[in-house]
């Protein structure tokens, strides 16, 4: 019923679910920002500092968009496993474009970017074709992008590929990176896309309630190729601002982004069943989950410890949101 | 209802666990029409003979004892248990994507009992599964009390044991593994039966972690045939709110399916360790992928409430035939995986379009 709502009137829709959604996202927002001033104050504003602000904002531009990624396929209650490797891949492919065959940074972008969205497509009319699991057919897909992004250039190492494109991944506007505000572009893009498109709604409607979906007019198998062609479409974005900011790439890109993809849109509120998204929520989990990066690199904690606090943190966050759920229902 | 529980829409009946004579197995079985490719061990059992058979025509070293038989056979018994172990969850529908991890924490206890107390490798292997069965019951637990996604769960408890295994592994030896092994490691790595035996008994040597594995599929393959317990795991799978209703304790059966699946994750941790002859902090690195394999080639469900525990025996060999066939056939890492990504996917497809045209023979499936 309230699917059918959501599709048919965006303006009940979109209040309704920024009722729904408001609670959540504000808890984050007041996590990320003391979480920011305690750090500051503990580095003895060490973080404030020019260059240290700028490599946050710098490194919180991937798992941003891989964030972004995998929501897009949560969204339809599907999930990506191959969104790293495949990032690693498209990165791979634009940097052989750039050094072997020698083509303008332009070209070499927009293939990169290109390719990921054909990944997509592909991975989403094999789950609509051979009705596999999604789960399972990117699982396989992930095995074979793998494959391919070793094959691109075995353990060798891409560099000094295009200035200009490097110079955009140093380059910054007012203090922030032009990586970070090319992931913010995205963001805004995502979120514009599911709240006022009517492909964006499609997809919502599809996640939430595939039955009422298909009693009103909206095809899922669209729905699911769309969110995997633009899955990977985002995770050819998230590989151009690696291959920019990075200035080397070789074929390990990509294998510890796979965790955090989830990582993000999971804290961030982002129902795995589907037809619930928060791109603000999304963002600012990745936001969170870099600030306990950057904790370690203050302090010198060991690295382990990061995996551990980021998966008491991801099981601390569903377990809120469940709570939360739970006392609504009983007040209402 | 029963039959539809075990056999999932797939399949008619759990097949005896004959080995791989399953198409003269499922002529037989035929009751409702259902033509006898349409089964899909059938399907597994041929794709395991023409691989044999290509492989050693290309490699006539594929059949090498020595080279090639013995390390896959300990191979297959690994990544059998650990397919087994994901096998215990799926039948509830639930995935454990902390495998690797449980693995790698039974390991460590096993390998941090011998290492304090000096005990002998019985009793460091029972305290190691003990350890994996804790974990997974834990997992169990929180999912069962919160209602939370066994995904978000399992993958949060994986981050976890990532950073802790490394930091253990920091605090309590050197490096990356423990120095000592307990007594009879060495032999569970390179002696077969052969070496016991009367000489070699006409067959292939069989090393010595198979009986591990074997007495893990017998086992999860009786409790699911027979077990009163795999049933109710399998009830609980394939409807939750039905299996409480006829008064199966579901939160129970969901810690105890994760609590079975933990165990097989450190007996899997246990056999990886006694292959590669130390307790290491990277083991059950590469765990997950195989532990879908098996299973989902051999024909269980995602979704819960049908398992087959033969099947499984013929993906995780498939699969390690692949790798074995591929390597002497001097492959790169990389085209590998592509391969078995590849033959992943036209194994699930070819299911898939076995199934539909059984299914338009006019059969019931």
């Amino acid at each position: 019923m309230s699917i059918l709502g959501r599709t048919l009137e965006p303006g009940a829709v979109s209040e309704r679910l920024r009722g729904a959604v408001r609670a959540p996202e504000s808890s984050l927002a007041l996590v990320a920002l003391v979480g920011f001033v305690a750090l500051a104050i503990a580095s003895d504003g060490n973080l404030l500092s020019g260059g240290t602000l700028d490599a946050f904002f710098r490194f919180l531009a991937v798992p941003l968009v891989i964030g972004l990624a995998q929501m897009v396929v949560l969204s339809v209650g599907q999930m990506n496993l191959s969104v790293g490797v495949l990032t690693g891949y498209c990165a791979m492919v634009s940097a052989w474009m750039m050094v072997e065959l020698g083509l303008p940074a332009p070209l070499a972008v927009s293939a990169a970017v290109a390719l990921g969205a054909l990944v997509g497509v592909v991975n989403g009319l094999l789950v609509v074709f051979t009705r596999i699991n999604g789960f399972i057919v990117t699982l396989a897909t992930m095995t074979i992008i793998d494959g391919l992004r070793y094959g691109v250039n075995g353990p060798d190492t891409y560099q000094g590929y295009s200035p200009g494109l490097r110079e955009f991944g140093r380059d910054s506007v007012l203090g922030l990176p032009m990586v970070f505000l090319l992931a913010l572009v995205v963001a805004g893009m995502v979120a514009f896309y599911f709240a006022r498109t009517v492909s964006g709604r499609r997809l919502l409607a599809t996640g939430g309630s595939p039955f009422s979906a298909r009693l009103s007019g909206v095809s899922n198998d669209r729905s699911i190729v769309t969110a995997h062609a633009l899955s990977g479409l985002l995770a050819g974005v998230a590989a151009v601002i690696v291959v920019a900011s990075a200035g080397s790439v070789n074929a390990s890109i990509g294998d510890d982004l796979l965790l955090p993809s989830f990582a993000a849109p999971i804290i961030g509120g982002v129902a795995l069943t589907g037809g619930v998204v928060s791109v603000l929520g999304t963002c600012l989990a990745a936001f969170i989950v870099r600030l306990v990066d950057v904790m370690q690199a203050q302090f010198d904690i060991n690295r382990r410890w990061i995996d551990l606090i980021v998966g008491a943190v991801v099981l601390g966050a569903v377990l809120i949101g469940t709570i939360r759920q739970r006392l609504a229902r009983r007040s209402s | 209802m029963t039959t539809r529980l075990t056999g999932g829409p797939v399949a008619l009946a759990e097949p005896e666990p004959e080995p791989v004579d399953a198409p003269a197995a499922t002529t037989r079985r035929r009751p409702s029409g259902l033509p006898w490719w349409a089964h899909p061990r059938a399907g597994l059992a041929i794709l395991l003979v023409v691989l044999v058979v290509l492989f050693t025509a290309l490699r006539p070293a594929f059949l090498n004892t020595q080279l090639t038989l013995v390390p896959m056979q300990a191979d297959i018994s690994v990544y059998l248990v650990v397919g087994l172990s994901q096998l215990v969850v799926l039948s509830l529908g639930h995935m454990n994507m902390a495998v690797g991890r449980m693995a790698a924490m039974s390991a460590f206890a096993t390998g941090l009992t011998y290492d304090l107390f000096g005990l002998p490798l019985i009793v460091d292997l029972a305290v190691g599964l003990a350890v994996g069965a804790g974990l997974g019951a834990l997992a169990g637990l929180i999912i069962a009390r919160t209602g939370v996604n066994s995904f978000v769960v399992t993958l949060a408890l994986d981050f976890a044991l990532v950073g802790l295994v490394t930091i253990l592994y920091t605090a309590f030896t050197d490096g990356v593994a423990f120095a000592q092994k307990p007594e009879g490691m060495s032999a569970l790595r390179f002696d077969t039966f052969a070496d016991y035996c009367a000489g070699d008994l006409g067959g292939p040597e069989i090393p010595l972690v198979v009986p591990f594995a074997a007495i893990a599929v017998l086992g999860v393959g009786l409790l699911f045939r027979f077990g009163r317990l795999g049933r109710e795991f399998l009830m609980t799978g394939s409807n939750a709110h039905a299996a409480e209703l006829s008064g199966i304790p579901t939160k129970t059966r969901i810690i105890q399916a994760h609590a079975l699946s933990g165990l097989l994750a450190g007996l899997a941790g246990f056999l990886l360790a006694a292959n590669n002859g130390a307790f290491s902090a990277n083991i059950g690195e590469g765990f997950l992928l195989p532990s879908f394999l098996g299973p989902v080639l051999g024909g269980t469900l995602l979704a819960g409430g049908a398992v087959s525990v033969l099947g499984t025996v013929l993906g995780a060999t498939i699969t390690q035939v692949i790798y074995k066939g591929l390597n002497l056939l001097q492959f790169q890492l990389d085209q590998l995986k592509l391969y078995i990504g590849l033959v992943l996917l036209a194994a699930l497809s070819l299911d898939r379009i076995r199934h539909v045209l059984a299914e338009r023979r006019g059969t019931r499936v």
